[in-house]
């Protein structure tokens, strides 16, 4: 059942439009991210759906009511932003009542409600502080009681980890799905990082220029990216993107004087160029020669926690990042490997558009 | 080898509230010597003292003990203009009223060089940083971002005997970051640029730096290159703050049998098992001295979905190049590391295995490491 739902949402802020005709929904108890990177317009989103914007055109609907006229007090939105908000002069506890109290709950429904999230967040024993005495970490937390203890509807969560030590961030992204999943709320979650975007979503709507580029599942958007733009925000390092030549064949793609095995169902692409995309993981290793793989020389190894990066060189001239599990090799820098990508994860995008090509099977 | 560069001796910093109970000692006892052209992390949580540290180095704050030397001469009692540091810091902002382009050439002025080649090299670190469509704007007007990169172009593009940065690109959006830290690496080592920097994130610290200071509580907990820190943790703290996902690590007693030795895990008694063939005889010995260990694992070594062991699987996340699983195990929470995408759902119980290849054992009582990895 959708429970959100934008349609062609249009903001300008005087002649800057930050939101072009965003259209998306989002089914109950689904968390929906938000994903872009800076001035994409992310923010503005958020605020939009909770009526503190009001669009220039397009509409709002939060269980199928059109919110255009309703204020923000009455839309059953919980929300937390990235620099906490917490109001000074309340202790914690008072910081999390506030939406209850603003409902008129009593004292005993209060009292509950919010030593049941502190303790479901960890912050029973800081509840009597003033914010000027909790750690970020515990202020994030208290934001996101906040956020939840009335148990709205919709949740809107605004990069509420961003300002957070990477420890607990990490952390933070473990348990967040569990806890967001008590409440059975419809959660929009904004943030910059892919990894919290595919930790977290249900699906992923990509924000690129105040524009929807993609809103999929992360499965579908790391693995099927629309555009070369929508490809380079997903992975770490970034997807190698080359120019290449389809051969006559269609079966192979040659990158100045290397060539790659193509995937199947590319005849239309026949003789012409392309760019490919190659993810650092698809290009697995070996020692030993294989068939269509293609020798390298090891440049640089960089640590990346679980997976190492390193920057090969072929004989020919092309560079490519790849990556591999830590604890899998003893690289060293001038080594040897060979190169192998399996057809099916080499991507094609058209040259002028950007937009991946589709293959004759899709 | 190679002099060394920065020396902080045995400094201390303590901050004096309006009561003497409400005094911090912030930094204990520090001690490090930086060699010329090394790039030194301080890593640590939010309070540990390694901004403190980066501080007195500068000269932003006094040291309340020790000394440092800079290049040889003491710098403890200088002003920070007249160390020959460059920095870039939280809080020490580009200058208002010049553009980006004039705030960069500013930090130039000092070297007597002409006025076209000051342009080109402020251009160069401009492109280098991607900040080249904002250089003839003002500070107010550029985001946070920008302003951190230009503050970080106006330190590396002097000439200095230090260079000191503070959560360089905190404000950097990740996949630019990504992108910035290896340029930066780059550039520093090409131009041998003694660097300290100081950041909460380990992924950083370890992309950066040739070697990294763990702090915690004011104390350095160790000084060494990433490898040293991931394979040899002198303690629990290093241990489980290095790498994503951390170290699991498991409360157990030490039996040892005739053949080897067996671990038996305290929160639900399950026994783990190895030979006397699994351990060098170094390692035997100093096992045998204790009775009760913690156990660290790393997140690869536990393997779901065949084993002895039982786990309540909390979350499943797939990250495109590996999955992270978080289970409950023991009252607590482990997680595992896979390299591919795997099927395991919310609160399904799964079997699992830890793999003997890369123990790290810990003493119980002070969390201090006893000896690590099952050399053969």
């Amino acid at each position: 059942m959708t429970t959100l739902q934008l349609d062609r949402v249009t903001k300008k802020f005087k002649a800057d439009v930050v939101l072009d005709e965003v259209s998306f929904e989002a089914k109950a108890g689904e968390t929906v991210v938000i994903f872009g990177p800076s001035g994409s317009g992310k923010t503005v989103l958020l605020r939009v759906i909770a009526g503190v914007h009001e669009p220039e055109e397009g509409k709002v609907l939060l269980q199928g009511h059109d919110m255009t006229d309703v204020a923000p007090e009455h839309r059953d939105v919980g929300m937390a932003f990235q620099n906490f908000a917490l109001f000074p002069h309340f202790s914690a506890r008072e910081n999390i009542a506030s939406p209850l109290t603003a409902l008129g709950k009593s004292e005993s429904q209060i009292e509950e409600q919010v030593h049941s999230i502190a303790q479901l967040l960890k912050i029973e024993h800081v509840l009597e502080h003033l914010p000027r005495a909790l750690s970020n970490g515990q202020k994030q937390r208290t934001a996101l009681a906040r956020a939840l203890v009335a148990a709205p509807k919709t949740v809107l969560l605004d990069d509420p980890l961003r300002n957070v030590d990477a420890k607990l961030r990490f952390e933070m992204r473990l348990e967040l799905p569990r806890l967001l999943r008590r409440f059975g709320s419809t959660v929009l979650y904004v943030t910059q990082d892919y990894r919290e975007a595919m930790a977290l979503a249900d699906r992923i709507a990509v924000l690129l220029g105040g524009e929807i580029a993609q809103f999929d599942t992360p499965e579908s958007i790391y693995l099927r990216p629309d555009s070369i733009e929508v490809a380079k925000l997903f992975g770490e390092p970034a997807i190698n993107i080359l120019r290449g030549k389809v051969n006559e064949q269609a079966n192979r793609v040659s990158v100045n004087q290397n060539q790659f095995i193509m995937p199947k169902g590319f005849h239309n692409k026949a003789g012409k160029f392309c760019e490919i995309g190659i993810r650092p993981e698809s290009i697995k290793l070996f020692r030993e020669k294989r068939v269509g793989a293609i020798s390298y020389e090891v440049i640089t190894i960089t640590p990346l926690n679980e997976r190492s990066v390193v920057l090969l060189r072929s004989q020919e001239g092309l560079e490519l990042l790849a990556t591999y599990p830590a604890e899998e090799q003893t690289a060293k820098i001038g080594d040897a490997f060979w190169g192998m990508v399996v057809p099916e994860d080499l991507l094609l995008f058209e040259i002028e558009t950007g937009q991946r090509c589709l293959s004759e099977r899709n | 080898m190679t002099e060394v560069q920065l020396s902080l001796n045995s400094v201390d910093k303590t901050y004096y509230g309006k009561k003497i109970e409400t005094a911090v000692r912030a930094v204990k006892n520090l001690s490090l010597q930086i060699k010329k052209g090394e790039i030194v992390a301080l890593l640590g949580s939010s309070g540990c003292g390694k901004t403190s540290t980066l501080r007195m180095i500068a000269g932003f704050e006094d040291v309340t003990g020790g000394t440092i030397q800079l290049s040889n001469r003491d710098i403890h009692d200088l002003p920070p203009a007249k160390r020959n540091v460059a920095m870039a810091f939280e809080g020490y902002s580009l200058y208002p009223p010049l553009t980006v382009r004039d705030n960069i050439a500013f930090a130039l002025k000092a070297e007597r060089i002409s006025r076209s080649e000051s342009d080109s090299k402020v251009i160069e670190m401009a492109k280098f940083l991607e900040i080249e469509e904002i250089l003839d704007r003002y500070p107010s007007s550029i985001s946070a971002g920008q302003q951190q990169r230009a503050s970080l172009a106006r330190a590396l593009v002097r000439k200095a005997d230090l260079y000191l940065l503070d959560e360089p690109m905190g404000q950097l959006e990740p996949q630019l970051r990504s992108v910035l830290r290896v340029r930066l690496k780059q550039y520093l080592q090409v131009h041998q640029m003694t660097t300290v920097l100081v950041t909460h994130d380990q992924t950083e610290a370890n992309a950066l730096a040739d070697r990294i200071a763990v702090m915690e509580d004011g104390e350095l907990q160790q000084f060494e290159t990433p490898t040293q820190l991931k394979h040899k943790p002198a303690n629990i703290y290093v241990g489980t703050f290095i790498g994503e996902p951390p170290m699991n690590t498991f409360a157990a007693e030490v039996k040892p049998t005739g053949k080897g030795f067996q671990f038996r895990l305290e929160e639900t008694g399950e026994i783990l098992d190895y030979q006397a063939v699994d351990f060098q005889q170094s390692l035997h010995d100093q096992l045998i001295k204790h009775k009760r260990i913690v156990l660290g694992l790393r997140p690869h070594a536990v393997k779901l979905g065949k084993g002895a062991l039982m786990a309540q699987v909390i979350s499943n996340q797939w990250l495109g190049d590996q999955s992270h699983i978080a289970a409950e195990f023991a009252n607590k929470i482990i997680v595992a590391v896979s390299h591919q995408r795997e099927s395991f759902k919310l609160d399904e119980k799964v079997p699992f295995q830890l793999e003997a290849s890369d123990l790290h054992f810990f003493n119980a009582e002070n969390g201090n490491a006893i000896a690590h990895g099952l050399e053969i």
